[in-house]
């Protein structure tokens, strides 16, 4: 072939196992460009997204700070910027269940399904889009963080709390992308965000130790997703022993992606 | 340019031109009670195009959403290239194109950068991609907003994206669900010429329309469907020829006579009504003036007639009953469409 000769397009034939890993991956990053894309053109939904945590940050400093700080010998922003990473997080996963509904309910995606791409990779990409977006709302409230006050013991331990946190975003990424799989329907998707939103972000030690919570809800609050990687990041971030809580939040995280992406693609292709 | 094949060894030769690219065998879909395709066979071969007609609900949709992987069949074999579209979807899905009902581009992405994209998720090479898109554009004219966003292109253009997507990996099967459904007269030229193009190019079309025109005007071959059934199939020659009658047109001077004349004609004896115009099937040339006096006898005063040979309009009405019915809900679309 030289080069003066226009490419053709190849024959249709069965990918080996490399090809067909190496597709998939094309496939995500396709997606997760056209997201990314997407989102830089929507400047008041990327706004909105990433001073969220900044939001989050000056309320709770200046309406919770006085009342916990006084009473508990704690330095209060060194106990709320963990949390509030991880409540940006959780909210910022909010918009791959939105973004995928409309994708989901438009008719986007009967192209998709009728293209050789990976089954998974709508949803995946978004969810990569999404996590990398959550990063510049997570990047935002560490600044600010510091600037009140906040300081972290070690740079590897903060690294390690930041992949959590990341993490933690990208497995909730998956869990609204499941629902939005099933729902399809925007309005009823964002309507059903809300019935585990407020439980995760509210009956946690995001914002308040849960020593205070009534004792049959402690349980619930010390062992759920947000509580566990919240005390991890806290753990990290001021260089107390954290191996438990680190080990608790990869095992959420883990499972939290893989039964949701199962879950998830499988709604996907479903008519 | 069809050629004799030796066929020696069927498994190394190459497949002859005149092999069809798409089988339909008796393929099924219910959904409930409602059954939604009853059983459709056809087939579609390199360079030319098949019309799917029918009216709305006959099955046309369903259809192309089974071929092209969409939707499980309930029954029924279906082939696109040779891969069988139930057991080995993936690669079907790598052999066609599809421009469905509703544009389905990237209203957020250019022109360029949605061909750009589903070049990628056809996984082609990066240089080849380039050349694809480079050569749509050119080809069907998009130059001028090659760089818009697709949001802000008018329905005839975002429309000619959303079929110029389906090609940009040269599939040999394209399938276009209702392609030119709300465009415009001239938008609808455009389009047809489009689609002839992808024909001549050697794909093997499969188009869904309710428009009679337009199957007329691009289909090699039609199958009319009804109710999810395939009335009538051949090209529009052989359908017009299956209709020996012709065709008598009555125009009632006022609508107040207008009813009167259909009870004077006697039930199915009117085929369709449209404004103050009824159109009888009659045999021979007495039939016809028989006809006419019977309105006249029941006192309505006729302003116009006329004797013609059968439309393919006249075919669709004939084979899938639906008459237009002097209640103007029913079944006025393709007519009121067609003058619009």
């Amino acid at each position: 072939m030289t080069t003066t000769t226009a490419p053709q397009v190849p024959a249709i034939e069965r990918p080996a196992l490399g090809a067909r890993v190496r597709e998939t991956f094309g496939d995500v990053v396709a997606v997760t460009r056209r997201d990314l894309i997407r989102t830089a053109r929507m400047p008041e939904m990327l706004t909105f997204a990433v001073i969220m945590g900044v939001f989050f940050l000056l309320i709770f400093n200046y309406v919770y700070g006085g009342a916990i700080g006084a009473g508990s010998g704690v330095d209060y922003i060194q106990f709320l910027v963990p949390g509030v990473l991880v409540i940006t997080a959780l909210t910022g996963s909010q918009q791959t269940g939105m973004g995928l509904a409309v994708d989901l309910s438009g008719g986007v995606v009967d192209r998709f399904k009728s293209l050789p791409m990976s089954q998974g990779a709508v949803i995946a990409g978004r969810t990569v889009a999404d996590t990398v977006r959550n990063v510049a709302g997570l990047i935002l409230v560490i600044a600010l963080g510091i600037v009140l006050g906040f300081d972290v013991a070690s740079a590897a331990g903060a690294v390690v709390a930041l992949l959590l946190v990341v993490g933690l975003g990208f497995a909730f990424s998956w869990v609204n992308g499941a629902i939005a799989a099933k729902v399809r329907n925007p309005e009823m998707v964002s309507m059903l965000s809300m019935f585990w939103l407020f439980p995760l972000m509210l009956a946690s030690s995001a914002f308040v130790p849960t020593e205070q919570m009534p004792d049959w809800l402690r349980p619930f609050a010390d062992m759920q997703p947000v509580s566990v990687v919240s005390d991890a990041v806290r753990a990290l971030s001021t260089g107390n022993p954290a191996n438990g809580a680190v080990l608790g939040s990869v095992a959420w995280i883990a499972g939290l992606t893989a039964a949701s992406a199962i879950f998830a693609v499988r709604a996907y292709r479903r008519p | 340019m069809s050629t004799t094949v030796n066929i020696v060894s069927p498994s190394t030769t190459p497949v002859p031109a005149s092999t069809p690219i798409i089988e339909v065998r008796n393929i099924q879909k219910s959904f409930g009670d409602v059954v939604a395709v009853d059983g459709l066979s056809f087939s579609v071969e390199r360079g030319t195009i098949l019309g799917l007609l029918g009216p709305n609900g006959a099955g046309k949709t369903t259809t192309i959403r089974m071929l092209t992987t969409l939707l499980p069949m309930d029954a029924g074999v279906a082939t696109v290239d040779g891969f069988d579209v139930t057991r080995e979807s993936d690669m079907v899905r790598r052999s066609i194109g599809l421009a469905g009902q509703f544009a389905a581009v990237d209203e957020k992405l250019t022109t360029r950068q949605n061909l750009d994209l589903f070049g990628r998720l056809y996984h082609l090479p990066r240089p080849l991609r380039k050349e694809r898109v480079k050569t749509l554009v050119e080809r069907f004219e998009m130059d001028e907003y090659a760089d818009r966003l697709a949001g802000a292109l008018s329905g005839g253009q975002r429309r000619r994206l959303d079929v110029v997507a389906a090609l940009i990996a040269d599939p040999p099967a394209v399938f276009l669900d209702e392609p030119t459904t709300g465009l415009d007269l001239r938008g609808r030229l455009a389009l047809w010429e489009q689609i002839r193009a992808i024909r001549d190019d050697g794909a093997a079309v499969v188009l869904t329309t309710q428009y009679l025109e337009e199957a007329d005007r691009l289909a090699d071959r039609i199958v009319v469907i009804d109710r999810g059934r395939a009335v009538a199939q051949g090209t529009t020659a052989e359908l017009k020829a299956r209709l020996e009658r012709d065709v008598l047109e009555v125009a009632v001077a006022s609508e107040d006579e207008r009813d009167a004349a259909v009870a004077a004609l006697g039930p199915g004896g009117v085929t369709a009504i449209d404004d103050r115009t009824l159109h009888v099937t009659v045999g021979a040339a007495d039939e016809s003036l028989a006809a006419l006096r019977r309105v006249q006898e029941a006192g309505v005063r006729i302003a116009d007639f006329q004797l013609r040979r059968p439309t393919l309009d006249d075919v669709f009405i004939e084979l899938t009953g639906q008459k237009v019915v002097p209640d103007e809900a029913v079944g006025t679309t393709p007519r009121e469409e067609l003058r619009a």
